[in-house]
């Protein structure tokens, strides 16, 4: 059956539709077929897959052949077996009758014998050619074609549709095409039926040795075929799907040494699409194929299968994994392959690939995600033929245009040499090319590094070159000198010139002398002895022009402008396709690749941004390793570009990075260019992000805390990143505050120059008050020379766990803390009791710091009216033991009290400030300061009938105080004490009895009114006028009883003897209105309690002396009043109460008491006032009439009547009478009555009942709209 | 015990917070910045990968030559990710669940900022003998 695959294949290319006979029985055919043609391709035919299962082809293109063509007609029957795809599908039997007769007769006989062949599928069109208008004819052709139907329709199924030339029925092509189609899904069935039983019965054989799997192909294939014909891809392709799965089981298992294949002119191009590369007879072998072409061939079909269905990605995604698994066949047959076979092929079959599907490819038709698939397979497909495309280019000496970037490193360093049996050997006419290529090594200069960098380039490949080509080489011959001292030679670089420069001596000598041997000419048939790096280069680029078929891919390899641009397309290919499929990392390193590219030629504008892309990425992600690999370049670029900021800042990222990506003298490269810029003429000078390089962190610790107000001095660690020293010209560090954001944020500032030293620096800055609140480090900004740099607020603990990129998430602590304001000292009176009045007193002032310095504080001093500091200002100062007034305190403060030390310190008041000494900084003290109170009036006594009336405020003084203190003497505290003053005594008196003498007996009550002992020595009383002392005294009590000791705040009293005494003449001038109590005293007290001895100065006064001091006190005396005259009494008011607005008479009713003198009237009215006495004087213009007057509160009262007049009252004792006024109360609630008065008697005189003052009740108004109120009442 | 091995943790902001050289292999000097590079390049497929299995261990993601690359995706999106050519898969899943654990650990170190580069030495001397143990 294998016999017959080079006919299969003829048949199979030929036929490419099915096909539909026609059975002409009536010559009917030529004219009915252009209306049976115009039908074709059938569209929406419903056929059966291969699991029965219906499908609606879209179109099913099918051919209409006569039987009697010789396509039909030429075959052999076995041959129609075997190749029964071709066979028709269907059979229309076209005929016409008009005569029942005829029917009867000729044509059922005729067409019984055409149907009697059961394989066919068949179907009678009856053609009626009879005009319409011909009833006759129609009406015939009616008759034969029902006798048709009978004859040859069953029930089960409808075989005859008729069809009529002139005016064809509506449905009859939609009948014609269902009876096709279901002929030729019926004919499709029974087909693949057989195929498939045929295939299960081959396969059953398929361990048997006499298995073949040619036959097997094409009894398979045909199944495919068949499919195909019918449009059913999906199962065609299943077919070959099974069949390269058979095939690779085959291949795999049969142990025999095949012919792989693939040695010929122009397989070294991939034939992944082109399923006609090459006829399948030619690669057939025994009972299999070759696997080199026919792995490809199967391939092809499926991708065209593919493409019909319109699933380019389906073949890209198969294209790629086919290349990568037949890519390892090849590598399993390279020896018997052609040089570099393998990786021409993969980047021819790459480029096809990629080509073909994308011209298949609908753009923007598919779902995002496949699409995204699609580019990756179109990225991996480029990066995958880019790869193998510089492996070439380096073979034949391209390297040194290879970027040495990791992407190319990793890719061609991991990936292994070709292998082929014996490296290709250098052309013996090749003399002057390998001294062109010896040239053109020496000319290359290794690309110079930026900045000095002296990091060893990444390699390209997996071994050196050099010792690969000539091991391939020396493994002919065995024991090979090279191949000695090779394999002790360590990993160098590619290129040789390296090699040798860093081998051994032993290595530079046999290098040498292979130089020496190397003299043109003289190398034809030195096959043992090792090859040079340019005969390499030579020798590897014969051997490729002899594998490489592809005239462009040649072309590529032939210069190095053509390399690159060949290597280009590929990279910008696979970078596109990486960024389309959002692989941002495969496709941002690529375009550093293009932009290598673009240094390389000048574009630098380009390259720079790319580089660019490719720095952020690997920046963003903080893959430093990669970063610096790209970072030079980059900044490269940017200074060429004379773009200094990015310039500036490439350096900057470049410092930042780990420190042992680069040596020490690089890091110093990079800073000296920053310097060199910083201190250059700057055209635009920009501001600098070196948040990476210097960073800035408050110290570990508690934040620095300050009191609202306070200034201070803030330490901040600096990290600098910098490998030398750095000076900063100038600095600011922003302060922000963390609990309220929209207060201005303040800079703290330093003009002077900062010298940074790598790693830890520690700077302090002034800090000005600020307002309370926490506040967290902000901003630093500087200048370097012209430069202004900034950094951005993260902490970093230290260099070595360095994390720029995660420090954003760390919590900001707080650095400086400004407590709300709060009472920073406290100063207050240290005495609270009264001290003397008119005396040197020493003032205590209480002053307590809280919680805060009070360091070279001062204090100013200003007394108020009636107070006076001494002229000689001395100050006294002592430490004070009283505990805090904090409860909690209760403990440390006993414990306080226990350590304590007294401090004394005598300072003097200058210019009313005084300043605090050191000691006094933070443990309470008081203050002594030496005043005087100034009372120029004299202190009264009081009777012991009337309340005290003296007021505390005559005592009173104030003392403003203002303390400046604070660091900066920022903080002011200002109080005003009031300070109490005081008489040493009270003096109330009272006459005690009044004798039948006349005598009267003062007892003066003396009430200590200080905090101290007081000592009378001494008292007596001066009286005044009509007093006199009893007998001859002098007013001194009896002087046995002085010393007398009064305690504080307790009483003593003394008994002064005196009587009523005459005015003499004499005593006319010098009479005094009032009696003095003088008393000597003395005063023992402590000032820290209260009224104590008066300082004097030590010039003056002689310590423990007693000192006698004078208090004086006016008394008044009032001779006792006579007897009264007049008797004034209210009259009670009406029971029913007082009501506003109503009228009430007040009466009074006045008395004569007493009989008046003549005498008496004239006498002078004196009025006295004695306890319990009253007398009363008289005096009367007309002795029978008194003078009245009453008065009342406008406001309260209306008054009706007479308020004043005179009335008469006989001068008898006893006479009597009332005065009655009418008044109105105008306001309710309690009010004083009106009150009748007797000018011309003198109040003394006068007895009233009630005796004080009163009030009574008025009722508001009765409710009347008629009664109004004064407004203003 | 593998030739090659490149182990790195990459934080869940594709930062590299921990590397190591894990193979026997003689150290080539520039081993170290092409390993990285595969692995870098490796978290394209690996973003594509992650979310469409609920399992942490994604076995190989990527292919590099005759180098893989092993993936492990823990829950807050930390990649474990290993370059090796070994073909011990279940020695590998151990590897990965047994960091993991470990690495748990340090999270929970209160002074270790989480996303920050694991530094403690303690780490990579368990980590190193964890590779030693599996691979």
């Amino acid at each position: 059956m294998a016999n017959f695959l080079a006919q299969f294949q003829t048949i199979k290319n030929s036929s490419d539709r099915l096909v539909i006979s026609v059975e002409d029985v009536s010559d009917l055919w030529p004219t009915v077929k252009p209306a049976f043609e115009a039908r074709l391709p059938f569209k929406k035919a419903s056929l059966n897959n291969k699991t029965r299962n219906p499908v609606l082809v879209e179109t099913l293109p099918a051919e209409f052949i006569l039987t009697t063509d010789s396509r039909l007609r030429s075959r052999f029957p076995q041959e129609q077996l075997l190749f029964w795809f071709r066979e028709p599908y269907a059979t229309v039997v076209l005929v016409t009758c008009e005569d029942l007769d005829e029917f009867k007769t000729i044509l059922k006989p005729r067409l019984k014998l055409i149907v009697q062949n059961d394989e066919r599928e068949w179907f009678i069109v009856f053609v009626s050619k009879a005009h319409p208008a011909n009833d006759q004819a129609s009406k015939m052709a009616k008759k034969v074609y029902a006798k048709l139907e009978v004859e040859f329709s069953s029930k089960k199924r409808e075989r005859c549709c008729k069809y009529d030339m002139h005016f064809p029925e509506a449905n009859f092509w939609e009948d014609l095409e269902s009876k096709i189609t279901e002929c030729i899904r019926n004919t499709l069935d029974r087909r693949v039926q057989f195929y498939e039983d045929e295939i299960r019965k081959l396969s059953e054989q398929r361990l048997m040795p006499v298995w073949n799997f040619c036959n097997f192909f094409i009894l398979k294939e045909s199944l495919a075929f068949i499919f195909e014909m019918g449009h059913l891809h999906e199962d065609a392709l299943r077919e070959y799907d099974e069949l390269e799965l058979c095939y690779l089981e085959t291949v795999n298992m049969s142990g025999k040494q095949r012919d792989f294949g693939g040695g010929e002119r122009g397989d070294d191009q991939a034939a992944v699409l082109n399923p006609g590369n090459k006829a399948l007879t030619q690669i057939v072998q025994e009972d299999s194929f070759r696997e080199f072409e026919f792995r490809q061939y199967l391939f092809a079909c499926q991708s065209k299968l593919l493409f019909k269905l319109n699933r380019p990605i389906e073949v890209a995604s198969r294209g790629y994994s086919f290349i990568i698994s037949f890519s390892k066949s090849l590598a399993l047959h390279e020896r018997i392959l052609p040089f570099c076979m393998r990786e021409v092929w993969v980047i021819t079959a790459c480029l096809a690939l990629v080509e073909a599907t994308t011209s298949n490819y609908n753009d923007g038709l598919m779902v995002p995600d496949i699409e995204k698939e699609f580019f990756l397979l179109l990225g991996d497909l480029y990066s995958l033929g880019r790869v193998k495309f510089m492996r070439l280019a380096y073979l034949v000496g391209y390297g040194t245009e290879i970027e040495r970037s990791p992407v190319n490193s990793a890719s061609l360093s991991l990936l292994p040499w070709p292998k082929p049996a014996v490296w290709p050997s250098v052309p013996a006419d090749a003399s002057s090319e390998v001294l062109d290529k010896e040239k053109l090594i020496l000319q290359t200069t290794p690309r110079a590094k930026h900045f000095g960098i002296q990091r060893k380039p990444l390699p390209l490949e997996p071994t050196v070159l050099l010792r690969e080509a000539n091991r391939r080489r020396a493994s002919l011959s065995a024991g090979n000198v090279f191949e000695i001292f090779d394999s002790r030679q360590g990993p160098v670089e590619g290129s040789g010139f390296d090699a040798s420069s860093r081998m051994s001596p032993q290595k530079v000598h046999a290098s040498s002398m292979s130089r020496t041997n190397s003299s043109p000419g003289n190398f034809d048939g030195s096959i043992d002895r090792p090859m040079r790096l340019a005969e390499i280069y030579v020798a590897a680029e014969h051997a490729l022009k002899q594998t490489i078929s592809n005239q462009e891919l040649l072309k590529s390899l032939s210069s190095s402008e053509e390399f690159e641009q060949k290597y280009l397309e590929l990279t910008k290919g696979a970078a596109d396709n990486y960024h389309r499929s959002w692989w941002k990392r495969h496709g941002v390193v690529l375009d550093g690749e293009i932009a290598a590219v673009a240094f390389k030629r000048g574009h630098f504008d380009q390259a720079a941004k790319s580089y660019e892309k490719v720095c952020a990425l690997y920046s963003g992600e903080g893959w430093q390793d990669l970063l610096a690999e790209v970072l030079p370049y980059l900044a490269e670029c940017q200074k060429i570009l004379d773009d200094q900021a990015g310039y500036l800042l490439s350096c900057v990222r470049l410092l930042s990075l780990d420190e042992e990506l680069f040596s020490t003298k690089e890091r110093q490269a990079f800073q000296s260019e920053v310097l060199r810029l910083a201190h250059s003429e700057m055209k635009n000078p920009v501001p600098l992000d070196v948040s990476s390089l210097i960073t800035f962190s408050g110290n570990p610790g508690p934040p620095l805390e300050l009191c609202d107000r306070d200034p201070g001095i803030l330490s901040v660690t600096v990290w600098s990143g910098f490998p030398d020293d750095i000076t900063l010209d100038s600095i600011s560090l922003t302060l922000m505050a963390t609990n309220n954001a929209d207060e201005g944020v303040k800079a703290l500032k330093s003009s002077t120059a900062i010298v940074l030293q790598p790693g830890r620096n520690t700077i302090t800055l002034d800090l000005p008050p600020h307002k309370p609140g926490s506040y967290v480090l902000g901003v630093l900004t500087g200048q370097i020379g012209q430069l202004r740099f900034r950094s951005h607020s993260f902490s970093k603990i230290g260099p070595a766990d360095c994390d720029d990129f995660m420090s954003y998430e760390k919590p900001a602590k707080p650095i400086l803390k400004v407590f709300k304001p709060r009472a920073l000292v406290d100063l207050e009176a240290a005495v609270s009791s009264a001290l003397l009045i008119n005396e040197h007193q020493w003032l205590g002032i209480l002053v307590r710091p809280l919680n805060y310095s009070l360091r070279a504080a001062v204090l100013h001093i200003d007394t108020g009216p009636g107070l006076e500091i001494e002229k000689s200002h001395i100050i006294e100062m002592e430490s004070c033991a009283c505990v805090s007034q904090n409860d909690d305190g209760q403990g440390g403060a006993q414990v306080d009290s226990l350590n304590y030390e007294k401090r004394f310190e005598r300072l003097t008041l200058d210019d009313g400030k005084v300043v605090f000494p050191n000691w006094a900084s933070d443990t309470p003290s008081v203050l002594w300061v030496l005043i005087r109170a100034i009372s120029d009036t004299l202190c009264r006594g009081s009777s012991s009938g009337t309340t005290r009336r003296e007021s505390i405020v005559d005592g009173m003084r104030t003392i403003a105080l203002k303390l400046e203190f604070g660091a900066f003497h920022n903080q002011t505290f200002e109080r005003t004490l009031a300070v109490h003053f005081t008489y040493p005594f009270y003096v109330r008196t009272r006459v005690t009895d009044k004798c039948n003498d006349g005598t009267l007996l003062l007892q003066v009550i003396l009430h200590s009114e200080v905090k101290a002992t007081l000592t009378v020595y001494d008292a007596w009383l001066d009286l005044q006028d009509g007093f006199i002392h009893t007998g001859q005294t002098d007013g001194r009590p009896n002087s046995s009883f002085f010393p007398l000791i009064i305690s504080p705040t307790s009483k003593a009293g003394i008994l002064f003897s005196i009587c009523l005494g005459k005015t003499n003449a004499e005593e006319e001038a010098t009479k005094q209105p009032e009696s003095i109590l003088n008393i000597k005293y003395g005063i023992s007290g402590d000032r820290t309690s209260g009224a104590h001895r008066p300082f004097l100065n030590e010039s003056t006064g002689v310590d423990g002396v007693r000192q006698e001091l004078i208090f004086k006190t006016a008394i008044t005396l009032q001779r006792p009043v006579l007897d009264p005259c007049i008797a004034v009494g209210f009259l009670p008011l009406p029971s029913d109460g007082l009501r506003v607005g109503q009228l009430v008479k007040m009466q009074w009713r006045v008395e004569r008491l007493k009989y008046l003198d003549e005498k008496e009237v004239s006498q002078q009215s004196v009025s006295l006032r004695k306890q319990k006495k009253e007398e009363c004087l008289l005096h009367v213009r007309s002795l029978d009439e008194v003078l009245y007057e009453v008065n009342a509160n406008s406001g309260n009262w209306m008054i009706a009547g007479r308020k004043r007049g005179h009335v008469s009252l006989s001068i008898k004792q006893g006479a009597r009478i009332i005065i009655s006024v009418l008044c109105m109360p105008l306001v309710a609630g309690y009010v004083r009555p009106p009150l009748l008065g007797l000018p011309d008697v003198d109040e003394a005189n006068i007895r009233c009942k009630p005796a004080g003052p009163h009030l009574i009740c008025v009722l508001p108004p009765a409710l009347s709209s008629s009664f109004c109120i004064p407004v203003d009442s | 015990m593998a030739t090659t091995a490149c182990f790195i943790i990459v934080s869940r902001n594709d930062i590299p917070i921990y590397e190591a050289e894990v193979g026997v292999a003689a150290k080539r000097e520039d081993a170290a910045q092409l390993h990285q590079f595969i692995l870098h390049a490796a978290l394209d497929v690996v973003q594509d990968l992650a979310w469409t299995t609920s399992a942490m261990y994604l076995k190989s993601v990527d292919r590099f030559n005759e180098l893989v690359v092993s993936v492990y995706v823990t829950a807050g999106h930390t990649r474990f990710m290993l370059l090796h050519d070994s073909r011990n898969d279940d020695g590998i899943k151990s590897f990965f669940q047994d960091v993991h654990e470990l690495y748990i650990k340090t999270l929970l170190n209160p002074l270790y900022l989480p996303g920050s580069r694991v530094t403690s030495s303690h780490f990579d001397t368990k980590v190193r003998a964890l590779a030693r143990k599996y691979f």
